[in-house]
């Protein structure tokens, strides 16, 4: 499938240079995807269609083969998400130590549906496969980094410090 | 010595590299072992959990276990149950997962009746639904005129995107999210580019992917008549299963051919079909442009024909008995037949008939090393399909070609002259590419290679080892069945004949002399000296327009016939409806008596041409002699002809040994500074086809393909003919000094592929 958008189209050449140099040096394009996509959510905040289409070309799969793997991995967000990911593992060793709670207190707290943006920007909220952290379950991703075991204490901690975080002038 | 296993006891045979679930469907048990995911064309992928079976290990160390039976290598004395408490409550309890989500849609569903979920449903007793939770729901997506989506049905079984993305090979249409909500779909709404996108519809196993076509003059399955027939749009010749209703077709779907397509069928094959319903179908007998009673009709071509000024000219279009019934009749009047339209494509036909067998599609799939003439994929697109199935077995691909085709980027693509393709195919008995190749195979679109390719390609043949072999391909089902009629420098005759003067009336049969057919050039220019045009047809065509008199032909599935497809296999269709002329529902009181009152309940639709020529041979008194011929004529082709369930005979070697003598055809040298032509084909154009709205509705835009870096916004062509001004449509990785052409393109020029061209440019910004 051919695609209008180009990867000009990022308009930062220091991010195609990066980008370049991932596919360059991956033994085929394809295998780079993941590290494209990183490096794009990294830069960007997320893969929105412009960066979905980019690396696409970079990598020379079809943008639905991207697509495919944007929408089947969790950690790539297709989706603009608050200053603060948090992800919280609701399967199955979690989700038996009390993930729903978390997920339903933080959801609560952040005022808007899971994977909205909330807090004034703050915060995102997301459910994630397992982390491998089970025997620390229930386990989450603060921010990309793994903690755990969570209770309703610890993660509201967390939740106040960037709602006063959020408040503050910036 | 036979292999078995045994289910429930009953012994099922299998043969190696089958599975449990593959030998039983095989042997007719498939009741036993209720599935989803698995399709003999896509294999097994355990995905669904419904086909479990329990096996009984034959050591005593293993406990017996519930087993998927589409995992299972099948292998000797396995003993497997199905009548079983615990294989029982996995497949009852599977399907009501399965249908957990499922919308209670049946009755406003367009699968209902043919749909497998439905089947397997009934078939494990699932009957209640105990879940009462919210259901899992999706949006859908518009994919074009060809298939409609209705997500909310899905039951994951991925056997869409298997088929789409590792069958087909397609990149627009894939498999999104995870866990629960998984999505078989689009980027973004569009329609599906895989030329085989049909497919979905017979692939789903439930009512998410229908056939949009179909959607709009519905019928239940059951209510359909449905009869076994053959693809009238291209050379392969796949069987298909035509259903119609109330004497209108309805659909197309694919009828099972073990060698040539066990499965599937192209988008132009499923969906060209509405050639048949196309408004503009000629229906009813003209006498200079107006509707006139057949009879009128009739008299006035045998008043021509009685002149004894006439000729004939046949078309590769048509079956094997109407050219006949035509030969039969141009004989017994001493008048002169053509079957092809122009010398070039007489040339061609013969060339192609004289080559030593071809493979089977099935062969081509099994090919280790696969070269490729032109776009085989706009021309034969199942044959491009069979080629795929090679690919993903490991065969080495290359492709010589004008331009990068959809098959050239999956393989070796070597940037060719068409001109240059003679040189290159004889030079292949020596190229490095087929060195080390078990099961090489050559396939070509017959008309980029043309008659000197196709001398040059059976020339090469002889000279590479046995197991070499070759297939070559165009647009119409009956190729050879024309060509057998098709003797040197019959239509140069019938072309002089008209040019001397010595005939003014021409009888077509499916021939489109004065608009798109091969040569239609010359016949325009010869065309003030005809004082009459009958056409014999089912298509509105330029031919039809102009003639003085046209007498419409029943469509392919409304008569019996024969069509010898690219192997020289001859095959029989069967008619599988009547149909009925479409009276408007005001006229409703004006219809015919009833019969009893010796009018006609329901007028009837075209006849068959046979019929036409029938009727002639009785004006002119010479039925006896004329069906005598067609008699002699018909044994001495095909002796024995198959029966319409039959997988078709193989023509006569001796009688395709003939055409071996057939002189070299030379070809026009082009000089390197030149312009050259190349044919610019679809998968969804073909004469026929060109009469079915939605398919066309996706064909590109009409121009002239050349290299992208030739600075022109417009180009005049000028041939022997006439000149064509076209808009250019660059295109990336094309040869330089090549311009492709659609056919009637040529047609207007008096060009062949191959052949040089005048080009003036235009630039407008
Ligand atoms: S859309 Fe049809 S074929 Fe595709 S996964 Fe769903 S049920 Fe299976
Ligand atoms: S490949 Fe040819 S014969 Fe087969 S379905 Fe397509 S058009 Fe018909
Ligand atoms: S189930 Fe939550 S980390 Fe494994
Ligand atoms: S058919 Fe065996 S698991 Fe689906």
């Amino acid at each position: 499938m051919s695609s209008p958008i180009s990867i000009a189209d990022l308009q930062d050449t220091a991010l195609i240079a990066r980008l370049q140099a991932l596919v360059a040096e991956s033994p085929v394009p394809a295998a780079a995807i993941s590290a494209v996509l990183y490096t794009l959510q990294d830069a960007r905040g997320y893969i929105d269609d412009v960066a979905l289409h980019a690396a696409a070309q970079l990598t020379g799969l079809s943008p639905v083969r991207v697509e495919e793997l944007c929408t089947f991995y969790s950690l790539v967000l297709r989706a603009p998400a608050g200053r603060h990911v948090l992800r919280i593992c609701d399967s199955i060793a979690c989700h038996l130590a009390g993930a729903q709670d978390l997920l339903a207190q933080a959801q609560a707290y952040s005022g808007v549906a899971l994977g909205e943006v909330g807090l004034r920007g703050a915060l995102t909220v997301v459910p994630h496969v397992c982390i491998g952290l089970c025997d620390r379950a229930p386990a989450l991703l603060v921010d990309g980094e793994a903690a755990g075991p969570v209770d309703a204490t610890s993660l509201a901690q967390w939740l106040e410090q960037w709602e006063a975080d959020a408040w503050k002038p910036s | 010595m036979k292999r078995i296993f045994y289910l429930d006891g009953q012994p099922v045979p299998f043969t190696s590299g089958q599975n449990v679930l593959e030998a039983a469907i095989a042997a007719g048990m498939a009741r036993q072992i209720p599935y989803f995911c698995y399709h003999p064309a896509l294999g097994s992928l355990g995905a669904c959990r419904q086909c479990a079976v329990k096996i009984y290990p034959h050591d005593d160390k293993h406990p017996p276990r519930v087993t998927m039976a589409c995992l299972l290598p099948a292998s000797d004395h396995l003993q497997l149950a199905t009548v079983d408490q615990e294989v029982h409550t996995e497949h009852r309890k599977i399907i009501e997962l399965l249908m957990l989500n499922h919308p209670l849609d049946c009755p406003v569903c367009d699968e209902g009746g043919q749909c497998h979920l439905q089947d397997m449903t009934v078939q494990t007793g699932h009957a209640v639904r105990r879940y009462s939770g919210p259901k899992r729901t999706y949006r859908d997506q518009d994919l074009g005129p060809l298939v409609h989506q209705e997500m909310n049905r899905c039951i994951t079984c991925y056997r869409c995107v298997r088929f789409y993305q590792d069958t087909a090979q397609g990149d627009d249409f894939g498999v999104f999210g995870s866990r629960d909500r998984v999505y078989f779909g689009r980027l973004e709404d569009g329609p599906l580019e895989s030329p085989f996108s049909g497919n979905l519809v017979e692939v789903c196993p439930t009512g998410v992917f229908t056939d949009k076509v179909f959607r709009h003059d519905y019928a239940r399955v059951w209510d359909l008549q449905q009869g076994p027939s053959v693809c009238p749009h291209c050379a392969v010749g796949c069987n298909t299963l035509p259903g119609a209703r109330l004497g209108t077709l309805r659909r197309v779907r694919a009828r099972h051919h073990p060698e040539i397509n066990p499965h599937f069928l192209c988008d132009r094959g499923r969906y060209g079909f509405r050639y048949v319903t196309a408004a503009e179908r000629p229906v009813r007998a003209r006498l200079h442009g107006v509707h006139s009673r057949q009879d009128a009709v009739l008299r006035q071509v045998a008043t021509r024909l009685q002149e004894g000024r006439s000729g004939f000219l046949g078309s590769p279009r048509e079956d094997v008995q109407s050219n006949l019934a035509l030969f039969a009749l141009a004989d017994c009047l001493h008048a002169p037949f053509a079957a092809l339209s122009s010398p070039w494509m007489e040339a061609l036909a013969q060339q192609c008939m004289a080559l030593p067998q071809a493979p089977t599609l099935n062969d081509v799939e099994m090919a280790d090393h696969l070269i490729v003439l032109g776009d085989l994929g706009g021309v034969a697109p199942m044959a491009e399909l069979a080629a795929r199935q090679a690919l993903r077995h490991g065969a080495r691909l290359t492709v010589l070609a004008s331009r990068p085709t959809a098959l050239a980027e999956a393989g070796d693509y070597r940037p060719t002259r068409p001109s240059a393709l003679p040189d290159l195919v004889t030079g292949l008995a020596e190229d490095a590419c087929l060195q080390g190749s078990r099961r090489p195979v050559i396939l070509a679109a017959a008309e980029t290679l043309g008659p000197a390719g196709v001398h040059a390609l059976r020339k090469t043949l002889a000279r590479l080892p046995a197991n070499a072999r070759a297939g070559v391909f165009q647009n119409s089902p009956n190729l050879f069945g024309a060509a057998y009629f098709a003797a040197d420098g019959h239509t140069v005759r019938l072309q002089h004949a008209l040019r001397q003067r010595e005939i003014d009336h021409l009888l077509c049969l499916a021939a489109d002399p004065l608009g798109s057919d091969w040569g239609a050039g010359i016949w325009r220019s010869l065309a003030p000296g005809l004082q009459g045009v009958t056409v014999l047809d089912m298509v509105d065509t330029d031919t039809v327009r102009a003639a003085e008199t046209v007498l419409p032909m029943a469509a392919f599935p409304e008569r019996d016939g024969l069509f010898i497809n690219y192997e020289g296999r001859i095959q029989a269709f069967a008619p599988v409806y009547r149909r009925e002329a479409q009276v408007p529902s005001w006229q409703e009181n004006t219809r015919g008596f009833p019969a009893a009152a010796g009018g006609q309940m329901h007028p009837l639709g075209p006849p068959t041409p046979q019929y036409w020529l029938g009727r002639l041979a009785e004006l002119l008194d010479i039925v006896k002699p004329w069906q005598e011929r067609l008699t002699f004529y018909q044994r001495f082709l095909c002796p024995i002809a198959p029966r319409p369930d039959h997988p078709g005979i193989l023509l006569d070697d001796a009688l395709r040994a003939r055409f071996e003598i057939a002189a070299a055809p030379a070809a026009a040298p082009v000089g390197t500074e030149d312009w050259e032509l190349d044919l610019f084909r679809w998968h969804g154009g073909e004469a026929l086809a060109d009469a079915a709205a939605e398919l066309q509705s996706l064909a590109p835009s009409r121009g002239l393909r050349l290299n992208a870096d030739v600075d022109a916004s417009f180009a005049t062509l000028s041939g022997p003919c006439g000149r064509l001004r076209l808009p250019v449509l660059p295109i990336v990785g094309m040869v330089a000094g090549v311009a492709a052409l659609d056919q009637e393109g040529f047609a207007q020029l008096g060009l062949h592929p191959g052949e040089a061209v005048q080009i003036q440019w235009e630039t407008v910004s």
